[in-house]
């Protein structure tokens, strides 16, 4: 079976890193007059960018490679994800930063707050205010103003116009993915991590009606396999849900090594795996600016308190993946998710009765063998 | 049925042989800069049924013996429940790190916790300390016990600590009141880790560093908690590795062992 089995996308850039496939994408769009906005964070409002016809492009932020060149501004002990943003925009190598028309950032943290100061003068920047009390009221209200004053900077710097589609459009999206998630679920698995990581890095920026036949062509494979008999990994693994920060390029050395020792990755709780597509935007509103607010504070990050949904939400990602373990990815120096990782811990050892492993790294490989004896001990113990 | 467990760490290799339970030969040798001659060394004229390999070198033994691996942290558990069964909390430190294990009830590895990646407050801090101060590491434990009053060291990084004591001497500092501070810094970051994860009951000391006495006892004094060092305390980990040789099931079967699996499908993904 493993000789024969077709991946879920299969074009000329399978097996290579995702995004290639996306730049290749955006290059065409851009070839034909269309606008890109560079953007870093799941708090970036997708629909409103799609909905005025402009093409979202998540920037580089995951590569050892230009933590050095940013080292000569920022301290080293910083978050590895923002040090290497930055080199990539003063190396000039990131080739979406490139494309970009304009930026959009966040203030989740206080690290990326300072440094979108630095990058600010390169391109035009929006930064917008992001509340971190989401149950307050106002909270909502203020995170409406926000996206609305997005809006008129897009429309005064592209001079773009708006459509109310997009909303629906992204619903379907988000939808489309939760039914490509569910063969994750699958015990004994038929999927990896890597091919569905893939498959949400290209939906991410994209229109549902641009996912529909990735989507469709993804769940027809699925189906054959799961119909062949076909297992991922070995008999019996270790089913593994990794949560945390965000983790792509250099960081997915800790998806590897859990490979390595065994195991088989059923769940990515972060916004590089299913959180973008979990929650659903309320459609009709007659609002649909205030409707995006509501949606978007609903992201359970770690930058926000109190964040009672990563619990809420882990408890369904557990009932669903029936992971045997679970390991939090914090990066060094995210105070917040390193933090919030002793909450998660009890939640899934008290109430899950998990076994739960919290790994702080960075983009080096500096600590492969020690999170690899880590890693071995807690899948020992499954 | 001999089986042979071996544990090659970052300063030290240790064999240990089993059969019938009884433990019928240990060997230790220092791991060097090319660990597998260190390992070959140790196994010469050694004789066995099975073996599995632990410790950081673990993967390169694999690589050359084909031989099952278990953690360092199983190994430990293993064997620190073997020579003291009624043991629930373990602290093992060695060369370059120091691990916390809570038992469970039955004896099962129930949670762990590792130091930080680097090497502050583990054996080989030690060794650097008592090198910057002229002791050899016999006579550095000796050192601080005599010493009424310490010297607080603030720092736990080695290469900042190392610096702390060369002030502190050049200040005129006594230099056994310097080593006791160094004991009792190594001392207070590894009872934070066992307040955290095992609060309670008696520790199990294993690792190089249980030989020093200096450190069993603040350990024992800081804690308010029984503390038993084994005989031998770095061959916890090998013992746990034959114990797990004996008891394990033939390789083929375990689900767990190897990634060859995934390279195959990855392939064939591509």
């Amino acid at each position: 079976m493993k000789g024969t089995v077709e991946p879920l996308i299969n074009d000329e850039y399978t097996g290579g890193p995702p995004t290639k496939r996306v730049l290749a994408r955006l290059q065409k769009k851009r070839a034909n007059g269309k606008k890109v906005a560079g953007v870093y964070c799941g708090y970036a409002p997708a629909e409103l960018i799609l909905a005025m016809d402009i093409a979202p492009a998540t920037l580089c932020a995951f590569s050892d490679g230009t933590i050095e060149a940013a080292e000569t501004v920022l301290p080293a002990n910083l978050c590895p994800l923002i040090k290497s943003s930055y080199g990539f925009i003063i190396t000039d190598t990131c080739p979406f930063y490139g494309l970009s028309d304009v930026i959009i950032g966040e203030t989740t943290c206080d690290g990326k707050k300072k440094m979108f100061e630095l990058i600010a003068d390169v391109k035009p920047t929006y930064i917008m205010d992001l509340p971190q009390v989401p149950d307050e009221n106002e909270a909502v209200v203020n995170w409406t103003l926000m996206i609305g004053k997005l809006r008129r900077f897009l429309e005064e710097t592209l001079g773009a116009g708006t459509t109310e589609d997009a909303i629906v459009d992204s619903n379907r999206k988000s939808a489309m993915m939760r039914k490509v998630f569910e063969y994750a679920a699958v015990k004994p698995s038929i999927v990896g991590w890597r091919e569905i990581y893939d498959l949400a890095f290209l939906a991410q920026g994209s229109r549902g009606e641009e996912m529909e036949p990735f989507c469709d062509k993804a769940i027809e494979v699925l189906d054959a396999r799961r119909e062949a008999g076909y297992v991922y990994g070995s008999a019996g693994a270790p089913r593994v849900l990794v949560t945390g920060c965000p983790v792509s390029g250099d960081a997915e050395k800790v998806f590897r090594i859990i490979e390595e020792a065994g195991g088989v990755i059923v769940a990515l709780d972060a916004c590089s795996g299913f959180k973008p597509f979990m929650t659903d935007i309320e459609e009709g509103t007659g609002n649909p600016v205030r409707a995006l607010s509501e949606r978007y504070l609903k992201i359970p990050c770690s930058c926000m308190t109190p964040n009672a949904r990563r619990l809420t939400e882990m408890t369904r990602l557990i009932e669903k993946f029936r992971p045997d373990a679970v390991i939090d990815v914090v990066l060094q120096a995210c105070h917040s998710f390193n933090i919030e990782s002793h909450k998660v811990g009890k939640h899934v050892e008290k109430s899950h009765g998990l076994p739960f492993l919290k790994i702080v790294t960075d983009f080096s490989l500096g600590d492969v063998e020690q999170i690899r004896t880590r890693v071995e001990a807690l899948l020992e113990s499954c | 049925m001999r089986t042979a467990g071996l544990d090659i760490g970052s300063r030290t290799v240790k064999l240990v042989v089993i059969e019938q339970g009884e433990t019928v030969l240990t060997r230790k040798g220092l791991t060097s800069h090319d660990p597998l001659e260190a390992a070959r060394a140790l196994m010469e004229e050694v004789h066995y049924d099975t073996i599995v390999a632990t410790g950081y070198g673990r993967h390169l033994l694999k690589g050359h013996l084909d031989c099952p691996v278990i953690s360092e942290i199983k190994a430990f558990a293993l064997g620190a429940k073997a020579i003291h069964p009624s043991c629930r909390v373990i602290l093992d430190i060695g060369g370059q790190d120091t691990k916390v294990i809570s038992l469970s009830e039955g004896g099962e590895m129930s949670k762990f916790e590792m130091n930080d990646k680097c090497a502050a407050g583990t054996g080989r801090f030690l060794e650097i300390m008592a090198h910057a101060l002229g002791y050899t590491l016999e006579e550095f434990p000796k050192a601080a016990l005599s010493a009424g009053r310490f010297e607080k060291i603030n720092s736990m990084c080695t290469v900042f600590a190392e610096s702390e004591v060369i002030s502190l001497t050049a200040k005129g500092a006594a230099r056994s009141e310097v080593a006791l501070g160094i004991h009792r810094a190594i001392v207070s970051r590894s009872t934070a880790l066992l307040r955290r994860i095992a609060p309670s009951g008696e520790v199990f000391f294993a690792g190089g560093v249980a030989l020093n006495s200096c450190v069993e006892a603040l350990l024992a004094e800081e804690l308010a908690r029984p503390v038993v060092v084994p005989p031998d305390p770095q061959s916890v980990g090998a013992l746990g590795a034959a114990i797990h040789a004996a008891s394990a099931r033939p390789r083929r079967e375990s689900a767990k062992e190897g990634s060859g699996g995934y390279d195959n499908s990855e392939r064939s993904v591509e």
